[in-house]
């Protein structure tokens, strides 16, 4: 029983082999790809060169010199383009001497692993390869293990996107991010930081180890300088406004739209002393003054919104105020002048009526 | 002598090189990555882990990675 198990581990060990060996062409076929692109880009910049060579010779010999300090100029301006591209060719045609590893290495490569780790799983059916660390404590902060998940048909895309991801077994997000399950992997995707360039290579040889633990070694390390969340502020309180972490004591909560708030993002009601977030806070036209959407009332004049201090003093807003007091205004001196006229037309009847007795 | 030296420190690199006969794995730690500490590194010899006065012989494949890699978050554009 004991040697069929072994039998089969091996037969497993040689199939995973073998399906990482062929991914390993696939990626080294991209890399040719890419270099193959580079070299028709390249062409194409030669092309142009000759182009404007013959051009050039064929102004001289028929004397065209207005075209050909043209054609000058234009060579001159490709000069510089020419040689960024020669000079970005050398670099990647240079950078390719990564040679291929053979069925054997892949083989010791999965021996290893499983000496260093222990946990290794291998799935032939959905072809991926993982491993699952200790649990992982940061500056006090307990993260959990995390397993590390290489889809074997993913290696070729290496160029193009993230081979691998790296799934929190027991996450403890941060509490502003849920997708951050630790200061460097967010959405699954580890930022590899100093060792991007090592990963890359350790998978480009098929140093498949070699990958993990250096995967492992980064998830085992606190960078304070560059973490999507940072320690200290992991169990703080984003900014729904700003987006910025604060401690849950400094945090402020707006009744009205129910978020947490910064306290740059916040402020509060002048008549009702309520904690408003600056969105949710509307200023009143009389005053200036900020107030919460349930302390508005309406002006019955003109419908806009003031505050209830405002509107104590009935409830119009200044403008509606002044206009109605204007007209009252009028209506009192209208009312005034009336009385006035009636006064002055009495005293000349009066006056009449006493000129008349005399005579 | 010439030993397989693959350094995952910075960019990563794995090259042939030539050492001196009976050169322990700690007196070749100590030329290959000086000012470094032994502890911040895994140090592997043919895939296994050795004592230091291990002496390296012919073909060996030494391996060094660091313990302690920075990730980043990445810089946007």
């Amino acid at each position: 029983m004991r040697k069929e198990n072994f039998m089969k581990k091996q037969k497993n060990l040689i199939r995973l082999s073998n399906l990482l060996l062929d991914s390993l062409n696939e990626l080294k076929k991209a890399r040719l790809q890419q270099i193959q692109t580079m070299m028709d880009d390249f062409n194409v910049k030669c092309s142009e060169a000759t182009k404007d060579s013959n051009l050039f010779r064929t102004a001289v010999e028929k004397g065209w010199l207005i075209g050909a300090d043209d054609i000058r100029s234009k060579i001159s301006r490709n000069i510089n383009d020419f040689s960024y591209h020669l000079q970005r060719f050398k670099e990647f045609i240079n950078a390719d001497e990564t040679s291929l590893p053979n069925f054997s290495d892949i083989y010791a490569e999965l021996l290893q692993m499983e000496q260093e780790f222990g946990d290794v799983k291998f799935d032939l059916e959905g072809k991926f390869l993982s491993v699952t660390t200790d649990p992982i404590t940061l500056e006090g902060i307990p993260l959990g293990p995390f397993e590390v998940s290489l889809p074997i048909n993913r290696i070729s895309k290496l160029y193009s996107d993230s081979p691998y991801r790296v799934i929190a077994l027991k996450p403890n997000p941060a509490s502003c991010n849920e997708s951050v399950t630790h200061p460097h992997v967010s959405d699954e995707m580890l930022c590899e930081g100093e060792g991007h360039v090592a990963i890359r290579i350790a998978l480009e040889q098929g140093r498949i180890c070699d990958f993990f633990t250096m995967i492992v070694n980064i998830l085992q390390t606190y960078n304070p300088s560059s973490p999507h969340v940072a320690l200290d502020e992991w169990d703080g309180i984003s900014c729904y406004d700003c987006g910025c972490t604060v401690d849950k004591e400094n945090a402020y909560y707006c009744s009205s739209c129910e978020r947490d708030f910064c306290e740059c993002c916040t402020s509060y009601c002048h008549s009702c002393d309520e904690t408003i977030c600056l969105g949710c806070g509307t200023e009143c036209p009389d005053c200036g003054e900020l107030v919460c959407e349930s302390c508005l009332i309406e002006c019955s004049q003109c419908g806009s919104r003031l505050c209830r201090c405002c509107a104590e003093e009935g409830d119009l807003c200044s403008e509606c105020r002044d206009i109605a007091e204007d007209n009252e205004n009028v209506e009192q001196t209208k009312t005034d002048n009336e009385k006035e006229n009636k006064n002055e037309k009495q005293d000349k009847c009066s006056k009449k009526r006493k000129a008349n007795a005399k005579v | 002598m010439r030993i397989l030296f693959v350094n995952n420190l910075g960019a990563g690199f794995a090259d042939y090189v030539n050492i001196a006969d009976n050169t322990t794995i700690e007196q070749f730690f100590a030329i290959k990555m000086q000012d470094q500490h032994e502890a911040d590194y895994l140090i592997r010899v043919n895939r296994m882990p050795v004592p230091k006065d291990y002496i390296l012989q012919e073909g060996d494949r030494v391996t060094i990675t660091p313990t302690k890699i920075e990730g980043a978050r990445p810089v946007m554009a």
